[in-house]
């Protein structure tokens, strides 16, 4: 009974659905993409907020699934293992993701109100000048997209060593890079998300800031990996390696994040409410009036209490076309929460709702050319790393029934 | 069957890399049973244990004094006044309930995790979290100045109409505090029952059958006992695990919900949290290194636990860092004159001394826990311990003294000294604690026999064949 005979087939045939796929979500991003200019001739300035909710996203999704991919190796989860390909391929995506910022780059006069011609008129803005200025922006964006680039990357491309023997050389390495990548992923992201969000409306702060849309970013990753796990399970090799123990695994995790996720928004919400100080709750009147009341009780019922009731019951977990059907609802919640956090920032849409219709053609636009991008990345290589050690592990693990 | 061993062996071969078990290899059923409970039972009290109790009691001797005196004198013997108002009384409040945490985080999530390795160490760390909470809960007690009418705190119909006041995290705490405690209690308790049932079928003294048998509860062990043992056990961790987070959060809210600078800010709960966690495992690994040394019980608590749990401490410590440089940083960003003021004053001012310390601890120092060979050095990783857990303790001296000495109004600005009473009172209860364990482990099962017989390959087999 010798191990490398009980390694099953790990070749993938590319389905025909899968090119099919592939040219809607081109079609999608290009359709997409002309909204988008449309758009930006009409209003640069509305295009450019939609955009950013769109961009958030989407980000979310591929910086999430980076994180993963971290906690992946720093656990040595088993769960891990068959998904770990879709999740780089998805992290790889931050290079798209790179190029798509140049329009807001581009738009940031537009956007942030410190970089506004005049803005030093503001004396707080003036304060905060050697933070807050064009260049340290731009300087600071180009770190952040260099650490997740090369992050990404280095993770995906020891990935791609373990296609060929040895069995065991890269553990350790990936644990060691993994633990640093995450701590990067935090304070990168932590910077990003003042920058690019938070300073939208620069007198309002907030510590927990950077926490809560790592959250919400780990959610989306769980989201995005629990579909593309569940769609590939009738395929080779997800379908010899994923098991519904794993999906349970995941289903928790993403209960977990989700937990995390509301967790920090509860606490800033109620930290802020009993100090009620004017600085503070003003940002939280801006979303709950006009209209935004709505959207944040939509975001505890259907953001919150609901998924977490559904993901209380383990059977749930347990069943493919349910949980399938949440990941998907929580990726749609987490789209309402980023219009929620950086809509109602601007003079016109504090206090006063509003649908941003370019945030839907950038969505789908952004959103077609990653799905486009994911698709070719994941056929491009094995989907399990045939020489990972972990795959004895799962393997052992099948066969004794836990 | 030898085959299938011969292929578990060469998986595993392949899967784990150097490094150590978390059980020693040699061990069966009986020795595991033999060796745990041979601490209780049958051999001689070890020199260390008799010194350390005599101390410790001598110092939980002094906190009874100090606390019948001050029941006579009240609050004043403290050194607490308008602006600092509260002292050292909240400061180790917090630091000994944040304490407690890593055991529950061991004992309930780690057991939802499925991380075997807790098993060797979640007994101990239950007893600690028990203790930790008994020396957290004096102080707020104690603070109240007329403690003979704590109970006023639960809203309980009474002739004054008199309520508490909901809208006050003190009174979330007294709930979240409370439960807390029940809930530890009842989890260490339920984890001991088949152990104190093992006690009493192997204690040679008529005193202990009796004793160790009442407190079995009957326990047989039969298949039905073991179905329904599980699954209680499992249900009581469920519910233990939001505590881990929730507790501190409460204490967190304590500060966060007032205005004042440097308590007012939104990163707290999962900063507390997470510097909770962080001493917890400090003070797990300040108890577990001399013990497996003291009763040689290295087969169960092998480096493998120590290098896991100085990781555990290493990555909230990191979260820990994290919340002071968000702090600094976003009190610079707000443009805030007080929030800036009450930064540069902790950089700077006169209790600047114990922030630099705290900072180049807890962002700095520990750092060095990424080193591998310190991580598996029980002497080392003993004395990163205790630094980190000196420095958790000025890190909650820092934000409740220094935020307080000077808030808005320069005119009250005061600084904050201790008294001769403060500091024994707090040594009192160090006392408490350290007596507590030492009489936990003299009479009680410190390591779980049941949970790491389930260690062995032995106890999997057999369920395989059940399948």
């Amino acid at each position: 009974m010798s191990t490398s005979a009980q390694i099953r087939d790990v070749t993938f045939t590319v389905p025909e659905r899968w090119y099919r796929l592939e040219r809607q979500s081109l079609i999608a991003g290009v359709a997409g993409a002309i909204l988008c200019i449309i758009a930006a001739i009409v209003s640069p300035e509305h295009f450019l907020r939609g955009y950013l909710v769109a961009y958030m996203d989407w980000l979310a999704l591929t910086l999430g699934s980076l994180a993963i991919i971290c906690l992946i190796h720093v656990t040595t989860a088993q769960w891990g293992f068959a998904v770990r390909r879709i999740l780089e391929a998805a992290a790889r995506n931050i290079s798209l993701l790179t190029l798509l910022f140049i329009p807001i780059a581009v738009g940031m006069t537009r956007l942030y109100p410190w970089a506004h011609p005049g803005a030093d008129r503001d004396f707080l803005t003036h304060l905060q000048r050697p933070y807050l200025n064009p260049g340290m922006w731009i300087l600071r964006a180009v770190l952040y997209f260099a650490t997740w680039n090369i992050s990404a990357w280095a993770l995906s491309r020891w990935s791609w060593l373990q296609d060929s023997p040895p069995d065991h050389a890269y553990r350790r390495r990936f644990q060691n890079f993994a633990a640093a990548a995450i701590v990067m992923w935090g304070w990168t992201m932590t910077f990003a998300s003042v920058d690019w969000m938070m300073s939208l409306d620069n007198h309002w702060r907030s510590t927990i800031y950077g926490f809560y849309v790592m959250a919400g970013q780990g959610l989306s990753g769980f989201a995005f990996v629990i579909i593309a796990a569940v769609l590939l399970w009738r395929y080779r090799p997800i379908s010899e390696y994923l098991t519904i123990t794993h999906l349970h695994d995941m289903g928790k995790l993403m209960f977990a994040f989700l937990i995390l996720w509301a967790y920090q928004a509860f606490s800033q919400g109620l930290i802020y409410w009993a100090a009620n100080l004017k600085d503070e709750v003003n940002w939280y009147v801006n979303r709950t009036t006009g209209g935004w009341w709505w959207v944040g009780i939509a975001i505890i019922l259907l953001h919150f209490f609901v998924p977490f009731f559904l993901l209380l019951s383990q059977d749930l977990k347990r069943d493919t076309g349910k949980l399938i059907v949440l990941a998907a609802w929580m990726l749609v919640m987490r789209w309402v929460d980023l219009y929620w956090l950086i809509i109602p920032n601007f003079p016109d849409t504090k206090g006063h709702f509003t649908i941003s219709w370019s945030a839907l053609a950038a969505t789908i636009g952004i959103g077609g050319l990653w799905i486009y991008a994911f698709l070719v990345n994941l056929k491009a290589h094995p989907l399990v790393p045939r020489h990972d050690p972990m795959i004895y592990r799962v393997i052992e693990a099948q066969e004794h029934g836990h | 069957m030898a085959e299938h061993e011969e292929h578990i062996d060469e998986m595993s071969s392949h899967l784990a890399p150097a490094g150590p078990a978390i059980l020693a290899p040699g061990h069966t059923f009986a020795t595991i049973t033999d060796k745990i409970s041979a601490v209780v039972l049958s051999r001689d009290t070890p020199a260390a244990w008799l010194l350390a109790t005599g101390g410790f009691g001598l110092l939980m001797m002094w906190l009874l004094f100090a606390t019948a005196y001050q029941l006579a004198r009240g609050i004043g013997i403290w050194g607490v006044n308008i602006p600092v108002a509260w002292g050292f009384a909240i400061v180790n409040f917090v630091w000994w309930i944040g304490i407690g945490h890593a055991g529950t985080l061991i004992s309930a999530i780690l057991l939802l995790l499925k991380q075997k390795w807790r098993n060797s160490i979640n007994r101990f760390a239950e007893a600690m979290t028990l203790f930790a909470v008994m020396c957290a809960g004096y102080y707020p007690v104690m603070h109240l100045g007329r403690p003979w009418l704590a109970y006023w705190l639960f809203p309980y119909p009474n002739t004054m109409g008199v309520w508490p006041q909901f809208r006050s995290a003190l009174v979330w705490d007294v709930f979240a505090v409370s439960t807390y405690f029940t809930v530890s209690l009842i989890f260490w308790y339920q984890g001991l029952i088949p152990d104190l049932a093992t006690l009493r079928d192997r204690s040679q003294s008529k005193a202990g059958r009796i004793i160790y048998g009442i407190l079995a509860m009957g326990w047989r062990g039969s298949a039905r006992h073991w179905k329904r043992y599980d699954s209680s056990y499992r249900l009581l961790a469920g519910l233990a695990t939001p505590l881990v987070v929730s507790v501190h959060t409460v204490v967190s809210f304590d500060f966060a919900i007032a205005v004042v600078p440097g308590w007012h800010t939104s990163i707290f709960p999962p900063y507390f949290v997470a510097g909770a966690i962080y001493s917890g495992f400090a003070m797990v690994l300040v108890l577990a290194i001399p013990i497996r040394r003291i009763y040689g019980l290295d087969d169960f608590i092998t480096t493998k636990h120590l290098d896991n749990c100085a990781k555990l401490m290493l990555a909230t410590g990191e979260i820990v860092a994290y919340g002071y440089i968000i702090e600094s940083f976003m009190a610079w960003y707000s443009g805030n004159l007080y929030e800036r003021y009450m930064i540069l004053d902790r950089m700077g001012g006169k209790y600047s001394i114990f922030y630099i310390c705290l900072i180049s601890i807890n962002v700095f120092f520990v750092q060095v826990l990424w080193i591998r060979r310190i991580r598996r050095s029980p002497a080392l990783l003993f004395l990163v311990s205790v630094i980190v857990l000196a420095a958790m303790w000025l890190e909650r001296f820092v934000i409740v003294v220094q935020s307080l000495h000077a808030d808005f109004l320069p005119s009250s600005w005061a600084m904050y000294y201790p008294t001769f009473w403060d500091i024994t009172q707090f040594l009192g209860t160090i006392g408490l604690f350290a007596f507590g364990m030492l009489m936990f482990i003299r009479f009680l099962p410190m390591i779980s026999i049941f949970e790491i017989r389930e260690l062995l390959p032995e106890a999997h087999v057999s369920l395989q064949e059940v399948d």
